[in-house]
C-alpha cells in the first residue's frame, strides 16, 4: 500500500498533466445562421426556447464549454457526448431534410424528452437550467403533430 | 462461507444460458419502431395521359438502347431490374466504356426519394430520366432533338406516344420521354417482410433480426436511416464525426456551391441493402459489413464492435423486398425505321 502512493500517486499526476497536452478539440464549428432550425422549420417559439436552454451543448455547434470541460479527462467525457449528440441530432444544420425527416427527428426527439432520456441525466447537476417541465416536453412533442 | 465460492460458479454457469436470441422473444421499442413506415401499395403518377399507355411506353424506354448514341446502352443496362436496380459495380460503364464517377443508385422506390441522384440536383424521377440520355460519359446522346428525332423515325414508337400522350399536339418531346419513364419508375416498389412487420405481423421478421433492429437504435443509425425508405430523405454529410478519407467528390456543393454543402450526399435508403452494393457514392465499399463499420466510424463517431455489425446486417437483410417480375418483363421493342439514324460508336 504504501508502495502505490509512494510510486503510483506521482505517476498518476504526471499522467494527469500530460493528457492536459493531448486534449479533445472544443472549438465549435461555425454556425450559418439561415441553416438552424429557427431558420428552417420555423418552430414555435416554446420549441426554440426548450432547445436553447435544454438542448444547445450537445445538439447544436453553440455548446458552452465551461471549466471542467477543459481539463482532462473530464474534457475527453464531455467531447465525446458533444460530437455524439451532435451527429445524431444538430439544431444547427437544419438544412438539406424533407418534411418527412424533419418531423421524425422531433418525434425521436419527444420519445427521448418523454422518457427522461433526454437531456442526459449526469447533465443536469452542473445545468439545473436544462431540466426539462411537463410543459416543455409537450411543447417538443406537439409540434411534430403539428406538421402532420 | 465455503459456499459462497460454489454459488457464485453456479451463478457465472447459469447466466449464459437461454441467451440464444433465438430462443427469446425480442421485443421492440414501439414508440421508435413509429420512425419506420410501409411501403406505400402505389405512387402516385404526374399528370400526363392514360396511366396504363404511359407505363407500358416508359417501360419500353427504359429497355431501349436506341436512347444511346452508340445504341447500346438502356437505362436497364446501369440500372437492372432483375437485379435489384443495379449493376453491381462500383460506378458503372457509359459510352465506349467510360466509367462514371458515382455509384448507380437502385432504381427501385427511387420515386420515394426526396430527390434524385447523390447529389441531389434533380427533383424527381422524370428530371432524373433526363440526365443520363446527355451525359457524355453515361449515354452520350449529343442533345434533346437527337433523341426525339431517333423516337420520331421508329414507327412503333410513333404509334405509342400518341396513345401514351392522346392530349399533346407533338406527342414525342423530351418531356414525354421523360415523363413515361417516370411514370414506369414509379411503379417500382419492393415490399419486404420489414412491411409485413410494420404492418402489425410481429412474426414476419425472426428475433436475430429484431435484435438487429435494436441493435441499430442502439447504435443510433435512424438518426439519418429512417422513414419509408430507411434514408433517401435528406442530405448529410459524409465523414460526419470523422473525416471521410476520400475527398475527391464534393457532392451537393456541386450543386450548390456552397462551402457548407462540401461533403454531403443525399442518404441512401436501406431498401434492398443487402442487394445494392457495392456501398457509398464511390462504390469503394464492397461489402455490407465494412460498409456498417465503416459507418459507425465516420458518422457516429463511435466505432462499431463485430457482433453489432453482424446483428445489425442481420436485420437490414430484412429490408430486401421482393421485385414485381410481371411489371419488369422485357417488352419486345419497336423495329427501327427507314430513316432511323445508325448508332454512333465514336
Amino acid at each position: 500500500m504504501k508502495k502505490i502512493i509512494t510510486y503510483g500517486l506521482p505517476l498518476l499526476v504526471v499522467v494527469l498533466i500530460v493528457m492536459q497536452f493531448f486534449g479533445p478539440e472544443t472549438a465549435n464549428p461555425p454556425e450559418d445562421p439561415a441553416a438552424t432550425i429557427a431558420a428552417v422549420a420555423k418552430p414555435p417559439v416554446e420549441v426554440i426556447n426548450v432547445i436553447d436552454r435544454g438542448c444547445r451543448d450537445c445538439h447544436t455547434n453553440r455548446t458552452s464549454w465551461p471549466w471542467y470541460s477543459r481539463i482532462a479527462p473530464a474534457s475527453f467525457l464531455v467531447a465525446r457526448d458533444v460530437t455524439k449528440g451532435r451527429a445524431h441530432l444538430n439544431f444547427s444544420e437544419w438544412r438539406g431534410m424533407s418534411p418527412e425527416i424533419t418531423a421524425l427527428r422531433m418525434t425521436e426527439a419527444c420519445i427521448e424528452v418523454t422518457r427522461g432520456d433526454m437531456p442526459l441525466p449526469y447533465y443536469l447537476p452542473a445545468h439545473p437550467e436544462a431540466k426539462l417541465s411537463a410543459g416543455d416536453v409537450k411543447a417538443i412533442c406537439s409540434w411534430p403533430e403539428q406538421q402532420k | 462461507m465455503r459456499f459462497i465460492p460454489f454459488i457464485l460458479l453456479m451463478a457465472l454457469a447459469l447466466s449464459g444460458c437461454g441467451s440464444d436470441p433465438a430462443s427469446k422473444n425480442v421485443e421492440i421499442d414501439a414508440a421508435k419502431l413509429k420512425l419506420f413506415k410501409p411501403l406505400p401499395a402505389k405512387v402516385d403518377v404526374k399528370p400526363g395521359g392514360p396511366e396504363a399507355e404511359r407505363v407500358a411506353l416508359g417501360r419500353m424506354l427504359y429497355y431501349e438502347p436506341r436512347l444511346s448514341k452508340g445504341h447500346d446502352i438502356a437505362c436497364n443496362d446501369c440500372h437492372m431490374l432483375d437485379k435489384y436496380g443495379v449493376d453491381n459495380e462500383p460506378t458503372s460503364e457509359g459510352h465506349k466504356g467510360q466509367k462514371g464517377d458515382r455509384n448507380s443508385p437502385t432504381v427501385y422506390n427511387a420515386a420515394l426519394h426526396f430527390t434524385q441522384f447523390w447529389d441531389g440536383r434533380a427533383a424527381d424521377v422524370e428530371e432524373q430520366a433526363k440526365g443520363p440520355i446527355l451525359n457524355p460519359v453515361e449515354m452520350a446522346m449529343p442533345d434533346e432533338k437527337r433523341v426525339v428525332a431517333v423516337l420520331k423515325s421508329i414507327p412503333g414508337y410513333v404509334t405509342a406516344f400518341k396513345t401514351a400522350f392522346p392530349d399533346q399536339k407533338d406527342p414525342i418531346t423530351y418531356d414525354t420521354i421523360a415523363n413515361a419513364i417516370g411514370t414506369f419508375e414509379r411503379g417500382l416498389l419492393t415490399p419486404s417482410r420489414w412491411d409485413k412487420f410494420l404492418a402489425g405481423d410481429a412474426a414476419a421478421i425472426t428475433n436475430e433480426e429484431k435484435a438487429g433492429f435494436n441493435a441499430f437504435l442502439e447504435a443510433g443509425c435512424q438518426t439519418c436511416h429512417m422513414g419509408v425508405l430507411v434514408g433517401g430523405n435528406l442530405y448529410q454529410k459524409m465523414g460526419l464525426a470523422k473525416a471521410y478519407p476520400e475527398l475527391a467528390d464534393e457532392g451537393r456543393a456541386k450543386v450548390t456551391k456552397s462551402e457548407g454543402d462540401k461533403f454531403f450526399f443525399k442518404v441512401p435508403s436501406l431498401r434492398n441493402i443487402e442487394k445494392t452494393g457495392p456501398y457509398f457514392h464511390d462504390g469503394k465499399v464492397v461489402t455490407l459489413d465494412e460498409s456498417v463499420k465503416q459507418m459507425g466510424e465516420y458518422q457516429l463517431g463511435a466505432p462499431l464492435k463485430d457482433e453489432q455489425v453482424k446483428t445489425i446486417t442481420t436485420w437490414l437483410k430484412s429490408l430486401t423486398g421482393e421485385i414485381p417480375a410481371d411489371y419488369i418483363k422485357k417488352p419486345e421493342l419497336p423495329p427501327s425505321g427507314p430513316n432511323t439514324p445508325k448508332p454512333d460508336k465514336g
